[in-house]
């Protein structure tokens, strides 16, 4: 078949992408460090690594997000300099996320041939839509990957998977115009397009990207090993902005990925004793379940004690904390405060009870950009800000004091908190709810976005909360996150429970967290 | 517009403009407070002429009881139209433009078509346009002293910080714990009691109400005030301070575009392409880069 025709990692034309030395810095930070990767022709290239390690920003690099720090980019051959994403697509990289960018509201044609630009299509005549050629176009297309969608169907009506298919014919359909206008083949970034798919649509996935092979190149990012070890042909581990091997998949093992991604294998560092669980918990969850969730979840967080729950995307962590602080109800089992089940759990019931939570999405959830900081620390209306008046001169001296406790930088608690970097939001965001002296913090990730300066400072003013009593319950970002601050780590896979480590007793390693992940 | 015709200052200018724009003003400010949680009232107006005509039908066989009537049915409707919203997520756009029809229709209905006079008890309403302070009628410089008071409200109480986080981020504040809803129900009560001040004004200045008389244009033009007072229509930014001197502008087109001699069959046209002009100038658009 397609396979035995062209023959794999050998490049007879030149590379498709060629990496020369390209890196990135966000002032201090090296997000990439100098590095260089040849993609010739016809190879899937995987690209693995854990949260941090520099994936995004090359990613970012690559499709003109980000403007290259130093060194060269080939593409075909050509050196390319990209002024913005607009840019590289038109230079023929294409890039699908996992988050969907299609108008649902239009038919899966329109979609496909809207981005095309006026040489990509012959749609437009004198500034008036032809449909007749909107829909051949996109028959066309969706042909060439095998896709059997109408093209008169509304994106609405697709499922999932199918998008994401309507998402790759668009891209592809992009870079192969200009790749070809120039004589080379389209490079096709899939960036974890499986994290949201069942199993069956994966396998429609797979075969896409069989056939986009035979078109171009493509890198595919994703956190399920088994999938690359699958599908790629080559696999590129980063850490640390680092390339630290790039391995031909039939060589390589799901176990050799893991540790090369994760590095030295390590235990928590070391670190003060940690505090036993005393007494009794303040929250706990017995056979807590969702459906197409999480299910039989039995967690009791103590005072003083966080307890971190790791795992992969789609493991149901993050839908069960949004069930803990009433956002979402359960389906079945109970949560219990102080042993006490809880009925009609909602956000508001679950502050007054003393619980407090830190959502993932800052911009979206939590912070409200346009109030200044101090009043972002206010805006919760219960503890010292419940009643009636709010005195300027009380929270003039509230945000002084918290500005200083957590070392919120620049000291201007009255700027519009959008000013703020993304850091000394995050910190105004856990102060809001420090000042009500919560006994139950629920953390969603709380180092995303931040670069590791900005994540050590947030971290330690999580470990001062908790020394002053608060039960905390933590989605880490990372393993070694995890590790450092858990004092009970959980491990969650496919919505249950698969492994509890109390880090008074057990001393687990980034390995045997993975382990029971995935 | 007093260097085009100096006696406008000397005649009497001021006073009729301040009593003009009394009634925008009132309606405005709940509009404001409405526009402050990133919804609309486009019922307001109406409402506040439903209120005018339940004067005049009430004011001679209840007397000083009226009033009090009046704005508490008109807060009732304000407050049914929060509940509506807030329990069925229609958008305020098209349930206020529900209300409104429902209003006008109402207001129809109780008259009969016709012109309601106030038969007796003038005197409960008449003082707040016969009253004068410095020139200025007292119902203007009440209606002022409510702006004052609502502005303390917005910026120094804990619901008013609600109603503006709920204008920039209903999401964030409702997992802040905001009550969203009340405060929803809480910004157009406020609107509906504002519109029956307004009404009373109408009343006080014309002594008599009907579904097409006096005080049945003020949507419009209070909906301008309160941008030209520098209201994001996208909601959370809002100072009825400056909504004062949106009401006082918008009151002075007609009037200082009569005076200066405009043809009043074009005077619509002064009014529109004026108010495009000063929203254009005075809006908040520092937040959002999409205004829809």
């Amino acid at each position: 078949m397609m396979q035995s025709q062209i023959p794999r990692a050998v490049a007879l034309s030149p590379a498709v992408l060629a990496l020369e030395g390209v890196s990135k810095a966000f002032g201090p930070v090296v997000a990439v460090k100098p590095l260089s990767l040849t993609i010739p022709r016809h190879q899937v290239v995987g690209l693995i690594g854990e949260n941090g390690a520099g994936k995004s920003t090359l990613l970012k690099m690559l499709t003109g997000v980000h403007l290259v720090d130093q060194g060269k980019m080939m593409l075909n051959g050509r050196e390319v300099r990209f002024r913005g994403p607009l840019d590289a697509t038109a230079q023929g990289v294409g890039i699908v996320h996992q988050e969907q960018s299609l108008f649902t509201n239009l038919s899966v044609a329109e979609n496909i041939v809207m981005g095309a630009g006026r040489s990509g299509s012959q749609a437009v005549k004198g500034g008036l839509y032809r449909w007749s050629t909107v829909r051949a176009e996109a028959a066309e297309v969706l042909a060439r990957i095998g896709s059997r969608i109408s093209p008169d169907t509304l994106v609405g009506d697709l499922s999932f998977a199918e998008r994401q298919m309507v998402e790759i014919a668009r891209t592809i359909h992009l870079a192969c115009q200009t790749a070809a206008a120039q004589g080379g083949a389209p490079l096709v970034i899939l960036d974890e397009p499986t994290s949201v798919l069942e199993q069956a649509e994966t396998e429609v996935l797979e075969a896409e990207i069989a056939r986009l092979r035979a078109i171009g190149s493509v890198i595919f990012v994703s956190h399920r090993l088994e999938e690359v070890l699958r599908i790629c042909d080559r696999t590129v581990v980063m850490r640390d902005g680092e390339i630290v091997a790039d391995r031909l998949t039939s060589e390589v093992t799901e176990a050799d990925l893991y540790r090369l991604m994760i590095g030295k294998d390590r235990h928590a560092r070391s670190r003060e004793a940690v505090p036993l669980a005393q007494g009794a918990p303040v929250l706990r969850t017995r056979a807590l379940g969702k459906t197409a969730a999480f299910r039989d979840i039995d967690i009791a967080l103590y005072p003083r004690r966080i307890t971190a729950i790791v795992g992969t995307f789609g493991a149901g962590r993050e839908a069960l904390i949004r069930t803990l602080f009433g956002i979402d109800d359960p389906d079945s089992g109970t949560i219990e405060l102080d042993g006490t089940p809880v009925t009609d759990w909602t956000p508001r019931r679950a502050i007054a009870a003393g619980l407090a939570y830190l959502p993932a999405e800052r911009g979206v959830e939590s912070s409200v950009g346009g109030l200044s900081a101090a009043r972002n620390l206010t805006t919760v209306p219960f503890g010292d800000m419940a009643g009636w008046l709010l005195s300027p001169a009380r929270r003039k001296a509230l945000a002084a004091a918290w500005f200083d406790k957590l070392d919120i930088r620049p000291r201007l608690p009255g700027q519009p908190l959008e000013r703020f970097s993304g850091g000394n939001q995050q910190k105004v965001m856990l102060a809001k709810w420090l000042t009500l002296g919560p006994r139950v913090l629920l953390l969603d990730h709380p180092l995303r976005g931040l670069d590791p300066g900005a994540g050590a400072n947030v971290n330690a003013c999580i470990r001062a909360a908790c020394a002053e009593g608060a039960a905390v319950l933590l989605l880490a970002d990372t393993l070694e996150e995890a590790l450092d601050l858990g004092h009970e780590i959980i491990v969650m896979r496919d919505g249950a429970i698969s492994a509890r480590f109390d880090m008074a007793e057990d001393d687990p390693t980034t390995l045997d967290l993975l382990e029971k992940m995935v | 517009m007093a260097l085009a015709v100096p006696e406008f200052l000397g005649g009497g200018g001021p006073s009729i403009i301040a009593q003009q724009a009394t009634p925008i003003l009132l309606v405005a400010l709940g509009q404001c407070v409405v526009l402050q949680i990133g919804s609309i009232d486009l019922s307001n107006a109406a409402t506040g002429l439903f209120a005018c005509i339940l004067a005049a039908l009430t004011l001679g066989p209840l007397g000083v009881a009226s009033p009090v009537l009046c704005l508490a049915v008109v807060t009732a409707i304000g407050v049914i139209n929060g509940l509506i919203l807030v329990y069925t997520q229609i958008p305020s756009f098209a349930l206020t433009l529900g209300t409104l029809g429902v209003m006008q229709a109402a207001s129809l209905v109780v008259t009969g078509s016709n012109v309601v006079y106030v038969m007796d008890n003038m005197a409960v309403v008449a003082w707040l346009f016969t009253v004068q302070v410095a020139t200025l009628p007292v119902a203007f410089l009440i209606a002022v002293a409510l702006a004052v008071v609502l502005w303390a409200f917005l910026r120094f109480t804990v619901p008013g910080q609600g109603l503006a986080a709920v204008g920039y981020n209903e999401r964030a504040a409702a997992l802040s714990g905001q009550p969203v809803r009340a405060l929803k129900v809480l910004a157009f009560g406020l609107s509906g009691f504002f519109a029956g001040l307004a009404g009373l004004c109408v009343i006080s200045i014309a002594g008599a109400a009907s579904s097409i008389g006096l005080g049945s244009d003020l949507l419009v033009p209070s909906i301008a005030a309160a941008l030209v007072g520098g209201t994001a229509i996208t909601g959370g930014a809002c100072n009825p301070l400056n909504v004062v001197f949106g009401a006082l502008f918008v009151a002075l087109i007609p009037v200082g575009s009569a005076a200066v001699g405009v043809d009043p069959q074009a005077q619509s046209i002064v009014y529109g392409a004026v108010l495009i002009v000063a929203v254009a100038a005075t809006m908040s658009r520092s937040r959002h880069g999409i205004v829809k």
